[in-house]
């Protein structure tokens, strides 16, 4: 075994320390907020629904919207971003194949975090910077009989193979034998963009919005910025995220997607916890099979045991109401998945925020040398990270509680509005109790696996 | 457009109160002794003494690995940035370090992909 490939488990694949736990008295002050402020809302909040993604928002000027749809601002964003990925794509195959290569930086910090503040801010970027995107748009041209609508992409499936594809994208992050492993990360890639282009040579652009992960990833969280499309004329508007919110599209799939989302992050605090490692040492042992091997299986079941229960227990929650017929009983887990969107994004800042501020870092200036030939061009590779956050922590640890606590108020309501429009009279308060209790289980949770576990 | 502002104000209040209310709360933190930190760590026929251990540390502090082994391997200190040593098949061997920036800092060996320990560095 040479030193090189000999596996270890780096933290995210990328190695260097992780955040220290949040203190006992911070996580307790943020359960305090999140109990009171659920159980208020509930007692004395509005009773009539509020909020209506029909609303047409704030007008942005009309030059604004124009200059957004303008076909050379898309073409150029789109190219901006493939000239990007074909410097990421080279650095992986020409450079140093250690972990220092750029590569791991943008797949798990620049892609995975950044992902989520740019559509946070900005709407659902991914459609306009995808790579595959733009490939398979370039392909389009090429005259080889035209590609795209040979077969309708099936609905039944909804969000499923997005879901499946983000499942991926955490496996190999959290529950993989080696995520730091570059031939891993090239295979993972690799059959990502063939999936991508094969699914939309077939069924055309749906294909690309229904079932790339990072697209819905993208999309679901846009659903919480400020900035969305007036559903009558298309103009952009700016106005309240939590009109903006409940016009998720309800597809099959949409609940385990974010599952996938939220019982991931959890499951990644929940493993590096010694609590774990010692079960994980001690099964391996007692199978008496290989570490890395047995660690992987270990943390594959434990990572789909995670997403389940969120699934699961999110889905009962939304069911557990009287006075509703059977199928709009099924209906209701779809109808209520964007409450669980805020939940999401406060859990993935509070856990991911300081890697995206410090291994972003890290990544660009990686980025700066992708070949590791001493190259300098715009002048960051003397460059070292600051560490703004890791190094003031009670700082980071009032952001991360925050972030939790902010989330699960945003995200009960949205549940308690929705669960006005959607639930019949005389069954409002009941029937929003269970899903309150649930969210605050989530946060509960989300805090203690912060607070070290 | 004032209700916004209003509610607006309302909002970044209230986050301000949440964020030094915690601070306020968490502002006391007990200090452990600023003595060195040293880790007896065994290696003997492929498996290592301790595993998955929590240490804790100051940033600055040395922290000593105090290594016998019947084998050679390698030591991974997983902080910010990363420090590795050579281990050889020898009794008594140390490695020094520091830590600069606080965190939670993985010991690992890397030929028998052991967690030795996890040290949490306070700023």
């Amino acid at each position: 075994m040479n030193t090189d490939g000999a596996t270890v488990v780096l933290a995210h694949g990328l190695g260097g320390s992780s955040d220290l736990p949040v203190p006992y008295a911070y996580a307790m002050v943020g359960a305090a907020w999140a109990l009171t402020f659920t159980f208020a809302l509930v007692a004395f909040a509005w009773r009539r629904p509020r909020f209506d993604p029909l609303k047409p928002g704030r007008p942005l000027p009309t030059a604004v919207t124009t200059l957004v749809d303008a076909r050379a601002t898309r073409w150029t964003a789109a190219a901006a971003a493939l000239v990007f990925t074909l410097w990421v794509v080279s650095a992986a195959v020409l450079g140093p194949q250690t972990q220092s290569n750029a590569l791991l930086g943008v797949f798990y910090v620049l892609l995975w975090v950044g992902l989520v503040a740019l559509s946070l801010l900005f709407g659902p970027i991914w459609r306009v910077i995808s790579p595959t995107r733009t490939v398979y748009l370039l392909l389009r041209r090429i005259p080889l009989g035209r590609p795209g609508g040979r077969l309708s992409y099936p609905e039944g499936w909804g969000y499923r193979p997005a879901a499946v594809g983000l499942f991926a994208f955490v496996w190999m992050e959290l529950a993989s034998p080696d995520s730091a492993s570059l031939p891993w990360v090239r295979a993972w890639l690799l059959i990502y963009g063939a999936t991508m282009l094969a699914g939309a040579w077939l069924c055309g652009q749906r294909w690309l919005a229904r079932a790339d992960p990072f697209g819905v990833y993208s999309m679901a969280v846009s659903r919480l910025s400020p900035f969305r499309r007036n559903p009558a004329t298309g103009k952009l508007v700016i106005g309240n995220p939590f009109d903006h919110l409940p016009s998720l599209p309800v597809r099959p799939g949409v609940v385990v997607t974010l599952a996938v989302l939220l019982g991931s992050t959890a499951f990644d605090s929940f493993s590096s916890s010694p609590t774990w490692r010692g079960f994980s040492d001690q099964t391996s042992r007692a199978f008496g099979a290989p570490p890395t091997l047995s660690s992987s299986v270990l943390r594959t079941i434990g990572l789909i045991v995670f997403i389940s229960v969120v699934a699961v227990s999110f889905s009962l929650a939304a069911r557990a109401t009287g006075g509703v017929d059977r199928d709009q009983r099924r209906a209701l887990p779809g109808q209520m998945a964007h409450s669980l969107i805020p939940i999401v994004v406060g859990y993935i800042f509070a856990h991911y925020l300081s890697y995206l501020v410090e291994r972003g870092q890290q990544a660009v200036i990686a980025l700066a040398d992708p070949l590791g030939r001493g190259w300098n061009p715009l002048g960051l590779a003397h460059l070292h990270v600051a560490y703004v956050l890791s190094a003031h922590p009670p700082v980071l640890a009032a952001i991360k509680v925050t972030c939790v606590v902010t989330g699960h108020i945003v995200a009960v309501i949205a549940a308690h509005d929705r669960a006005l429009r959607l639930l019949p009279a005389g069954h409002q308060l009941t029937g929003q109790l269970t899903m309150m209790l649930v969210m605050v289980g989530y946060t509960f949770t989300g805090l203690y696996l912060l607070f070290g576990g | 457009m004032r209700r916004v502002t209003v509610r607006g104000a309302a909002i970044a209040a209230w986050v301000a109160a949440l964020i030094c209310g915690a601070v306020a709360c968490g502002g006391s933190t007990n200090q452990p002794p600023a003595a060195a930190v040293v880790l007896d760590v065994t290696i003997a026929k492929g498996q290592v003494t301790p595993t998955n251990a929590t240490l804790g540390a100051k940033v600055g502090q040395p922290i000593t690995l105090r290594v016998t082994s019947d084998a050679t391997d390698e030591l991974h200190v997983h902080s910010s940035p990363d420090h590795k040593f050579q281990v050889a098949a020898a009794p008594n061997q140390t490695f020094q370090f520091t830590v600069d920036v606080p965190g939670n800092v993985e010991v690992e060996l890397h030929h028998l992909d052991r967690t030795i320990a996890t040290i949490q560095v306070q700023a």
